[in-house]
C-alpha cells in the first residue's frame, strides 16, 4: 500500500482520527500517519476509540538516497562521514537491523519497538522508554527524524556519532540487554537471513562492531523530514502556507518569547536546535521535587480517582535521580542540562521533554510561560515570559505548522520493512552463537 | 473435524469422571458438570482429589537459576509427599510466566509466556508427578504475523486457542486469537475487531479497541467471549511507574468480544470499561452467562445473553473500594455457579461473592491471604482453595510485602483453614503464578506408595 492510499483511506474512514491531527495543525491539512491506537480525549466520558487494524498496516518502500541526497525544503544538506558514503545498499541493510527485534539478547527489542514509526519515530504510549524485560529506562525516547543533524545524541549529549550511538542500547541492561559486542555480531553472523548482506554493502567486510553502526546510521540518515507549511511559507515564500495565527506565533517565538535563541532558525534552513546543552528545570524539578500525597490515576475513559503516593510506591522502584549532562562531564555546574531537541515534527512527537512529564505542547509553552523550573543553575535565557492565553495558542499554532510533507512516505517506508522476528534455524541466544563461533574458531586453528 | 474431536472429548470426560467415582449416569444428569472450576469444558475433568498443583512459576534474576520453572507440588493428603516440592523444571532464561492450559486430552500442559513469547508444552501424563517439557514454540510471533504476549492456553477440539496480549508492531494492546493443533502445527490467527476493520462484528457500544486477554467458550451456544488487558510496555513496565504515567494509563482494553465458537469470527463488541481480565461461565445449561472482573475500576461484570438471544455487559457489583484500587485479579466460580472467589492483589484479599443471583452479587465472605495475592484455584467440589502471589514480575510489590507463597487452604462452606504454604523464595524458586491441576486417576492410575520430593534429592 502505498503512502497515497493510506492517506486516501484516512480521509475516508478515517476521518476522526486524523482530523484530530489535522485539526491540531490548524493550517492546510496534511493528514499524517497516527498512532493506531489512538487515545485522544480518554479522560472524558465521551472517548471513542478511534482504533487502526494492524493486518492493513503495511507499506512500500520509498526512495531513501534519494532523500537523503535531496533533503526537502528547510534543512541543509545530510553531513555524511568520509567514512561512510551513504549507499543504497546500506540504508537497506540498516533499515533491516532497525526492525529486527532479534537484535536484543531475548529477541523481544528492536530499535523500532521504541522509535515507532506512526507515532513519530518515538513512542507517544508511554512517558519514558520501557526496555528488555521491561527495566525501566529513565527518559523519554527522542524522536529518530532528523538525527542526521545532531552533533549530540541521546539526552545527555553522551555521543557524538550515529555510527557509535547504536551500541549503548545495544549493550545496555536496561534497554536491549545484549552481554558483549562479541555476542552481538557472532549471533548476526550466524541469522541465515543476514548472509551475505553485509559484505554487499561493505565491499567484502562482515558484520562487526564498526559496519553494524554504519549500516544503521544509514538508515537513520534518511530520517530527513521538512518541507513542512512553515518551510514553503518560510523559506517557500507562500504566503497562505500557515495561518495568520501561526504567523503571530512565529514573531512570538523568534521574539519576546526567546524559543529561536535555542531552537534556531537559519536564513537559509533550520534545524530547531542549537545542538547545546540546557537547564530549563525539568530535569531538576524530577529529581528534586518530592511527590504530593496523592496523584490522579486514570481507570477507564472518563473515569479517574487521586490515588495515595503510599499506594503507589508499593509497587514501584524508587525512581532513580537524573543529573542530565553531569553524569558525562562530572561538573556540577552540568547538573540537569539536557540536549535541546529539534521542533521538527513536533505535533507527533508528545510526550515531551527529556522525561515525557509533559502531554502537550500546551503543557510545554505553559512551562516555559511561567519561566520553567527554577534552580540554581537554570538557564539565564529561561524566565516568566507573560505571555496571554491568545498568544499561548499562536505560539502552539506555529509549532504546529512544523511538520514535514514527507512525514507518510517515511512512515509508509517503515511499514514496509520486514519485522525480525526468531525463526526455525536461528540462534536462539547470543551465548549460543558465540559458543558455536568460538567452536569453529578452536578447531580452524587447531 | 471439529465435531469429531469434540466428541473424543465428551469421551474423555466420561472416562475420567468414571476413575473419578462417578457413575456416567450421575454424570450425565448433573446439572455442574463442572471442571476444577475453570477449564475449558471440552476437557478431561477431575473429579475428586486433585494429585498436584502445576504452579508455572517467574524466575527471578539472584534468586536460584533465576529460570522460569513449572513447580509440582504434592497436595494430597494421603501422599507421604503432601505439601512439598515434588519437581521442578527450568525451561531457560526468564520469559514472564504466566498461564498455562491443558489440551483437550489433558495430556499436555501449554505455559505461555508473555515476554519472550515462547510455548513451553509438557508432558503431563506418562508421570504426572513430573512433567516433562518435550517441546518449545520459539516462532509463535513469527507464524502468527506479530502476535506478542501469549496468554491463555485454551483447549478447544484437537485444537489450542491462544490469547495475545500485544503485538511486534508497537507492543501496544492490540492483538489477535492465534490458534494451533494439539501437536504443536499453527494454524491461524484472528484478530481482534478494531473500528478500521471489525472483521463483521458489530461494535455495540463507544469501544473497539482490539485488545486481548482471556477466553472461554461457551460451546452449547456457540459462543467464544475474549476480555482485554493491556500490551507489553505496560504489562512488563515497573507497576509504579505505569500508575505514574498518564498516557501509560490509558492503553488498557475496555472490550470484551462474543464469538462465534466454530467460525471463529467476531460477532459483537461490548463496552466493559477497566480491563475486564478473568472470564469464568457458568456451568448449568440453563445459565447464559459469565463473569469477569474489571481490573481497574473494581468491579465485577456480568456478561449474559437475554431471551432474545442478545449478548450484554452489565457492571452488577463493585469489589471493596473501587477509589482505593484494589485491583481485582484472579477469579473463580463454584461449580453450581452459586459463588465467585474474586481475589484482590493489593490488599492480598480474598473474596467471596454468592451469585446464585447473578445480577445481585454479594460478598459473603473476605479473608486476607497474605500482603499480596493473585491466582485463586479451586478443586470441583469446591472444598480446597490453593492461592499464589505473583501478578507479573514487574508488578508485584515491593520489599517486605514482596512475598512470593504458594497456600492451600480448606473452605467449609464458612471458613477457611489453611493447609500449608510454600515460600517459594526461601525455596529459591521464583514468584508463584498460574496453577493448574494433575491427578493420576486422569490417566487410569494409582498414586505410588511413597512420592520423592524435591528436597530429598538435593
Amino acid at each position: 500500500m502505498c503512502a497515497h492510499t493510506i492517506m486516501a483511506i484516512r480521509s475516508k474512514k478515517w476521518l476522526c482520527a486524523t482530523l484530530l491531527f489535522a485539526l491540531a495543525l490548524a493550517d492546510p491539512v496534511i493528514v499524517l500517519a497516527a498512532p493506531g491506537d489512538y487515545r485522544g480525549g480518554y479522560d472524558t466520558p465521551d472517548y471513542r476509540t478511534q482504533s487502526e487494524d494492524l493486518l492493513m498496516r503495511k507499506g512500500s518502500a520509498a526512495d531513501l538516497l534519494g532523500a537523503v541526497r535531496n533533503p526537502p525544503l528547510g534543512l541543509p544538506q545530510v553531513p555524511i562521514p568520509a567514512n561512510n558514503p551513504i549507499s543504497a545498499t546500506k540504508i537497506k541493510l540498516g533499515r533491516k537491523l532497525f526492525f529486527d527485534r532479534r537484535l536484543s539478547l531475548n529477541n523481544t527489542m528492536s530499535c523500532a519497538m521504541c522509535h515507532i514509526p506512526e507515532q513519530g519515530f518515538t513512542n507517544n504510549e508511554i512517558n519514558t522508554a520501557v526496555g528488555i524485560e521491561g527495566r525501566t529506562v529513565r527518559r523519554n525516547t527522542p524522536t529518530s527524524y532528523n538525527v542526521a543533524y545532531l552533533k549530540r545524541l541521546f539526552w545527555d549529549g553522551r555521543e557524538t556519532t550515529l555510527e557509535h550511538q547504536i551500541w549503548a542500547p545495544l549493550l545496555s541492561h536496561q534497554e536491549m540487554g545484549n552481554p558483549s559486542p562479541g555476542a552481538v555480531i557472532e549471533k548476526i553472523r550466524a541469522l541465515p537471513d543476514y548472509r551475505g548482506l553485509f559484505q554487499a554493502a561493505f565491499e567484502g567486510r562482515g558484520v562487526s562492531m564498526e559496519t553494524l553502526g554504519m549500516a544503521l546510521a544509514s538508515y537513520e540518515r534518511t530520517l530527513v523530514s521538512a518541507d513542512s507549511p512553515f518551510d514553503r511559507w518560510y523559506y517557500g515564500k507562500q504566503d497562505k502556507a500557515i495561518s495568520v495565527s501561526a504567523k503571530r506565533g512565529f514573531e512570538l517565538f523568534t521574539g519576546a518569547a526567546g524559543c529561536s535563541a535555542c531552537h534556531k532558525i537559519g536564513t537559509a534552513s533550520a534545524l530547531f536546535t542549537d545542538n547545546a546543552m540546557h537547564n530549563t528545570g525539568v530535569g531538576y524539578a524530577r529529581t528534586m521535587q518530592t511527590m504530593p500525597a496523592t496523584r490522579k490515576v486514570t481507570l477507564a475513559p472518563g473515569i479517574s480517582v487521586d490515588v495515595p503516593t503510599t499506594i503507589i510506591n508499593s509497587v514501584g522502584d524508587a525512581r532513580l535521580a537524573d543529573l542530565g549532562l553531569s553524569e558525562v562531564t562530572q561538573k556540577p555546574t552540568d547538573r540537569w542540562k539536557y540536549r535541546t531537541p529539534s521542533l521538527r515534527n513536533v505535533a507527533l512527537t508528545a510526550p515531551y521533554m527529556h522525561d515525557g512529564s509533559m502531554a502537550s505542547l500546551g503543557e510545554v509553552v505553559e512551562f516555559y510561560n511561567q519561566g520553567g523550573f527554577f534552580n540554581e543553575s537554570i538557564d539565564s535565557r529561561i524566565h516568566p515570559l507573560a505571555l496571554t492565553k491568545s498568544q499561548r495558542a499562536d505560539l502552539v499554532a506555529f509549532l504546529m505548522t512544523l511538520t514535514g510533507s514527507n512525514v507518510a512516505t517515511l512512515v509508509d517506508d517503515a511499514f514496509a520493512a520486514p519485522v525480525g522476528d526468531w525463526r526455525e534455524g536461528d540462534p536462539e541466544w547470543a551465548h549460543s552463537a558465540v559458543r558455536n563461533g568460538l567452536g569453529r574458531h578452536e578447531e580452524d586453528t587447531q | 473435524m471439529i465435531k469429531a474431536r469434540w466428541k473424543r472429548g465428551i469421551g474423555a470426560a466420561l472416562f475420567v469422571a468414571m476413575a473419578g467415582g462417578l457413575t456416567a449416569g450421575a454424570l450425565l444428569s448433573s446439572p455442574a458438570v463442572a471442571d476444577e472450576t475453570c477449564q475449558s469444558p471440552y476437557m478431561a475433568k477431575i473429579v475428586g482429589q486433585e494429585d498436584f498443583v502445576y504452579v508455572w512459576t517467574l524466575g527471578v534474576e539472584g534468586v536460584g537459576d533465576g529460570q522460569d520453572k513449572l513447580v509440582t507440588v504434592s497436595v494430597n493428603p494421603k501422599s507421604s509427599s503432601f505439601g512439598k516440592v515434588v519437581s521442578s523444571v527450568s525451561v531457560g532464561g526468564r520469559n514472564e510466566a504466566h498461564h498455562s492450559g491443558f489440551t483437550d486430552d489433558r495430556r499436555f500442559l501449554w505455559a505461555a509466556s508473555l515476554d519472550t513469547n515462547k510455548i513451553f508444552v509438557f508432558d503431563v501424563h506418562s508421570n504426572p508427578a513430573k512433567p516433562k517439557l518435550t517441546k518449545t514454540i520459539k516462532d509463535f510471533v513469527r507464524k502468527s504475523g506479530g502476535v506478542v504476549g501469549p496468554h491463555t492456553t485454551y483447549a478447544l477440539p484437537g485444537r489450542m486457542m491462544i490469547t495475545g496480549l500485544s503485538n511486534n508492531k508497537d507492543h501496544g494492546g492490540r492483538t489477535a486469537l492465534v490458534e494451533y493443533t494439539n501437536d504443536g502445527k499453527y494454524v491461524s490467527t484472528h484478530w481482534m475487531p478494531t473500528d478500521q476493520n471489525l472483521h463483521g462484528a458489530k461494535k455495540t457500544g463507544k469501544y473497539a479497541d482490539g485488545y486481548g486477554y482471556d477466553v472461554r467458550a461457551l460451546p452449547r451456544l456457540n459462543v467464544m467471549i475474549t476480555s482485554s488487558f493491556t500490551g507489553w510496555s505496560n504489562y512488563m513496565m515497573d507497576f509504579g511507574k505505569m500508575l505514574g504515567d498518564k498516557e501509560a494509563m490509558k492503553r488498557f482494553g475496555n472490550t470484551m468480544v462474543v464469538w462465534d465458537l466454530h467460525t471463529r469470527k467476531p460477532k459483537e463488541v461490548l463496552d466493559v470499561p477497566g480491563a475486564p481480565l478473568e472470564v469464568r461461565c457458568a456451568w448449568n445449561p440453563n445459565h447464559n452467562y459469565c463473569f469477569t472482573t474489571t481490573a481497574l475500576t473494581s468491579k465485577i461484570w456480568l456478561v449474559y445473553m437475554d431471551e432474545k438471544n442478545k449478548w450484554h455487559a452489565k457492571a452488577v457489583a463493585d469489589i471493596g473500594d473501587p477509589s482505593k484500587v484494589p485491583l481485582p485479579v484472579d477469579i473463580s466460580i463454584s461449580s453450581d455457579d452459586s459463588h465467585l472467589w474474586v481475589n484482590t492483589f493489593m490488599d492480598g484479599n480474598t473474596r467471596l461473592f454468592d451469585v446464585s443471583d447473578p445480577f445481585h452479587p454479594k460478598m459473603v465472605f473476605e479473608k486476607q491471604i497474605g500482603s499480596q495475592v493473585n491466582m485463586v484455584s479451586s478443586s470441583w467440589d469446591g472444598k480446597r482453595l490453593y492461592f499464589t502471589t505473583s501478578l507479573l514480575s514487574n508488578w508485584d510489590k515491593k520489599g517486605k510485602a514482596d512475598e512470593q507463597f504458594f497456600k492451600a487452604y480448606d473452605w467449609d462452606g464458612r471458613q477457611l483453614k489453611e493447609q500449608f504454604a510454600i515460600d517459594f523464595m526461601k525455596a529459591k524458586l521464583g514468584r508463584p503464578h498460574q496453577m493448574r491441576f494433575g491427578a493420576y486417576s486422569l490417566y487410569a492410575e494409582k498414586a505410588p506408595n511413597s512420592q520423592t520430593t524435591l528436597a530429598d534429592r538435593r
